[in-house]
Order: C-alpha cells, then structure tokens, then sequence
C-alpha cells in the first residue's frame, strides 16, 4: 500500500495490529476518522489511552475494575459467599449478559497447561484459596472450557480447597439449547446421559 | 456392501488430473515401478482414514502444485456416498462427506473399514514396539470411537504430564501437586485403553495364530502375546512406582504407550529367528486377522489393499493367499504388480469377473 502521508501510514499500521484487523479495514477505519472532526477525533483518542492508563483490576477477583474493588465484589447485593471461576473477562461478560448469577467472580487469566508454559504459579489460584480462607465462602462454581486442560485446573484447585468443607460445582456440559440431537457428537451425548436430570427439575428450570 | 466406484486425484503425487471407475470387486493395478501404484492405494486410504499410509499430507502434493484433491464415491449398503479429501494451497485440510465438511476427522475413522498391507508393513514384525502398537490401535479406532477419543486424550494428558515433569525437574520445584492431579486425570483413558487392548487380544491373537498356521500349512511353534506392565500392576501402583524415574527421564516411563505385541517363534524373538517368508507369512497373517475382526465386528467386510505383496513368495504361496483374499473374502480387493503378465494369469486363474487397471503410458 502506498501512502503520501506518513501520519497516515503510521495511523493505519497501529489499527492493522489490532485482532482481527488486516490493512484495509485499517485504511477503512483511518479514512473515516478523518473525516470526523478533530475534536471527536481527540475525544475518541482520549477515551482510548484513558482506558488504558485508569483501568485498574479488582484486588479480590482481578476483573477489570475503576477502582481497587470491581463494582460486582463492591455490590453488597450479590452473594459474596458464591464464587464463579472464570478463564477470562470476556466470561464474567457472557455469565453477566445471562442476568442468572448473584455471586461474585474470580478470573484465573488462563488454565493450567504445563505445553505452553502455563502452571499454576501464572494463574490466580493462590488468591482464590486466600479467599476461600478468609472469606465466608460457601460455594465455588467451575465455569471453565470442558477441555483436558480447564479439567486439570478444577482438580487441581480442587484438591486444594479440599480441606475447607465447602460446595464445589462445575457448570454442566451437554447438550445446547436449541441444539438437535443427531448433530450432538457421541462424547456429548454420553455424558447428558451420565448425568442426566430428574424432569421436575428440568421444567421448573426452564420457566 | 462395502465398495468404490470409482477415484478422482487432483495434483496428488504424480496425478495430475486422473479418475478411475472402478467397476469389479477384484481390481488389479499394474505398471512399472514409479507409475503411482502404490498412490493410487495411498488415495484410497486417505479417503477411509483422511489420511496417507505413508507419509504426511504435503509430501502428496504433485511437484510445483499446491494442494490436492482426492474424490471418490463409495457404495454402502447401496446407498451412494460422495467422499473428498481437499488439501487447500495454505496447508489446511478438510474432509467432506457427501459434501458435508466433517469438524472432526476423527469421526470419519470406521465408517469405511479398510486393510493395507505394504511391503514397508514388515516393520510390524521386526520394527520397534511403536509399529505393534499402532497397528493395534488402527483396529481399535476403526472399531470404536470411544476407543479413538481416549486415545486422543490419552496423548494430550501424556504432553501435558511430560511438560510439567520437564518443568519439575529444570525448575528444581520439589511441589508435586500437578503432577498427581495429571497422574489422576491419566488413569483415566489409559485404565480404558488397557481394558479394550486385553479384551481385543484374547480374540485376536488367537486368531492371529490360527491364520499363521493356514498359510505355513505345517505346524510352528509360534507364540503370540499382550504386554503390558499393567498386567501385573494397577495405573496408580505404576505411576507411583515410576515417579522418581519419570523426573529424571523428564518423561513418563510406563503406561499404555509403553505396550508390545510380542511375537515369538520357538521361545525367542520372531525376527531374530525367522526366516524372510516366515516373517512374510506372519505379517499377512497379524492382517487377515486384522480383516477377520473388522467383518465380524462391523457386520461387512473391509476393503483390502495389497500392494507388491507377491515379492519374496513362491508360486504356491500366492496361489494360496489370492484364493484367500479373493475367493473365500467377498469384499473389494486391490492388487498391486509390476508385471502385468503374471498379475493377469492370476487373475484369470481365479475365475471371477476382475478388473485390469494398467498404469503404462503405452
């Protein structure tokens, strides 16, 4: 691509490492800012190196937050008592979207995978133990990926809450709602059938 | 029941552009040597297992193309089925059934049984365990899915628990904690393949034995045996027993990756004592074992591939294993020969319909 603007060239070379991002969204993305006016430009700019610079991350479950305490841990409406362990910010986002969870989180930033250099040490798992002992928790739930690597992180986190005589859960793994059944593939399948539901349960949930 | 109609190649290997119909249930392949015989098998094989035989998926690529394209119909239960195997220029593989991209490969092991014996295949009897192991588990795989998925998992806990040996072991970090948690997870699939494995091999070896006996038409004094170190130990008794060891190696000495077909003639070691045609007779007979299984258990019977088999045997010994593999055998059967002549004496001695596929320019 050819520039007669290296303000330009640089602008769409910052928007093309972005994911997701190839050079000509990026020139798309350049070419419209620039016809915005600069002070909306400026704004956007601001908003952006702003968020980047305050945001903070929650000193008890390492959610973004705007201040030391996200605003889910500082909500004295939620149950402190339950938490929801989550991969990453963008599952505390999908649980939220649900309106269906009243506790609180924690976010391990990753699962353990000894392959890629990920042990238990680059997560938090030692700050949810720490929770565990000196808050009143009474419940940890799992929502993790059903792959080998989040089953290795239950169980390892598992085994070492054990001693704290508390209810650990993990999201059930099934069929999808909506889903048919002949597409569900075998594993899937036999494990909705392991642990399958009693039906009264089944249609009070699903009102 | 079970067969081709016919094979389309696209810039895989020599093939340029080619399709064959393939109109009988015994076919034989004729050319010399570099014709693309042995591809046209390997073509097959990739259809029934989204894989080569051979060798990995860039080195099919005819030279100077990128990607290639292998298409077939096959016949099952006389429903018309179009299978297709593309190798995109970026490296990336699909399989399509009935123009459906499959998500997972791994789901297409076993809809189409198929048998291949090669002359490289010898390895099976003299190679290392690795050869016995693989063998075992292609006829598992083809035989039960489930078997194939805890293998698969079995494989990624086994990286992930070396990995974190590795790092155990470099970082001098005296904590075990993962490590029994891996170990846990492991006796998962490894208790279940060990329990298919010991419950195959009381079928199969036997059978195995029984074929050996067929084709040498004289008694010998061969054994054929599972081992595996759960035999005598529980997955935890191993693992623990293992543990100071597995640090130092900075990998898993034990389980089932560790497992061996051991063949025996006389009380020794086949392939140190085995003659050329013995070690032959044996390997067709580990094979048409393999074929016997596949039928019973499938309810038809696989597609079986011979390439260059007749190399090493006499007369008699390939007047027996045709009227084998073609007479008493009712599925799709294709033969490989340099020489055209004597493949078609064969052939016509066999007195079926056949089909004569010559790969010379002339």
């Amino acid at each position: 691509m050819q520039f007669s603007s290296a303000l330009l060239e640089n602008a769409v070379n910052e928007f093309a490492r972005l994911p997701g991002i190839g050079k000509k969204t990026a020139l798309r993305l350049v070419l419209h800012l620039l016809k915005q006016e600069t002070a909306d430009v400026q704004h956007f700019g601001e908003i952006i190196s702003k968020m980047r610079s305050e945001i903070k991350f929650c000193h008890r479950c390492a959610n973004v937050a705007d201040g030391d305490i996200c605003s889910i841990c500082a909500n004295s409406m939620r149950k402190q008592e339950v938490i929801c362990v989550v991969e990453n910010i963008r599952d505390v986002i999908a649980i939220e979207s649900t309106q269906q969870f009243n506790g609180t989180y924690h976010v391990l930033g990753g699962v353990i995978s000894p392959l890629d250099g990920i042990g238990p040490d680059q997560l938090k798992i030692e700050s949810l133990i720490n929770r565990v002992q000196k808050d009143q928790v009474q419940e940890i739930i799992f929502a993790l990926s059903p792959t080998i690597q989040g089953d290795t992180t239950i169980f390892y986190i598992q085994k070492k809450i054990q001693p704290h005589t508390i209810r650990i859960t993990t999201i059930s793994r099934g069929i999808a709602f909506g889903g048919e059944l002949e597409y569900a593939d075998e594993m899937t399948l036999a494990r909705s059938l392991q642990n399958r539901l009693p039906v009264e349960s089944y249609v009070a949930n699903s009102h | 029941m079970f067969h081709f109609e016919n094979l389309t190649l696209v810039q895989f290997k020599n093939y340029a552009s080619a399709t064959f119909s393939l109109n009988e249930r015994i076919i034989g392949i004729c050319g010399n040597n570099g014709v693309g015989k042995t591809n046209l098998l390997d073509a097959l094989h990739y259809l029934c297992f989204t894989k080569s035989y051979f060798t990995r998926d860039t080195s099919n690529i005819r030279q100077g193309n990128q990607g290639f394209r292998i298409e077939g119909h096959v016949n099952l239960f006389d429903e018309k089925e179009k299978v297709a195997c593309i190798l995109r220029e970026t490296g990336k593989k699909e399989f399509l059934l009935k123009d459906e991209p499959y998500t997972r490969f791994s789901k297409h092991i076993g809809r189409y049984p198929c048998v291949m014996i090669a002359p490289d295949d010898i390895q099976l009897i003299i190679g290392i365990p690795d050869e016995r192991r693989k063998f075992i588990d292609t006829i598992l795989s083809q035989l039960s899915s489930e078997y194939l998925q805890n293998l698969i998992i079995y494989t990624k806990i086994l990286q992930q628990r070396n990995s974190c040996l590795r790092s155990i072991t470099e970082t001098n970090n005296r904590d075990f904690s993962l490590l029994d948690v891996l170990d846990e997870q492991l006796m998962i699939p490894g208790s279940y393949i060990f329990e298919k494995r010991k419950i195959f091999m009381v079928g199969f070896l036997p059978l195995a034995k029984q074929l050996y006996e067929d084709i040498a038409r004289q008694p010998e004094n061969i054994s054929l045996f599972y081992n595996s170190e759960l035999m005598d130990l529980s997955y935890p008794e191993l693992l623990k027993m293992n543990r100071a060891k597995d640090l130092v190696a900075m990998r898993t000495t034990g389980g089932v990756h560790r497992d061996d077909l051991e063949l025996n003639f006389n009380n020794l070691p086949f392939k140190q004592v085995a003659s050329q045609g013995q070690r032959k007779s044996l390997l067709f007979a580990l094979k048409l074992a393999e074929m016997e299984i596949l039928k019973n258990e499938k309810k038809f019977t696989p597609v079986l591939m011979l390439d260059d088999v007749f190399e090493k045997l006499d007369e008699e010994r390939i007047g027996n294993l045709l009227e084998r593999v073609c007479l008493l055998n009712d599925g799709q059967v294709f033969i490989t020969d340099t020489n055209a002549i004597r493949l078609e004496e064969k052939l016509i001695k066999l007195k079926r319909p056949y089909q004569m596929i010559n790969l010379n320019n002339d």
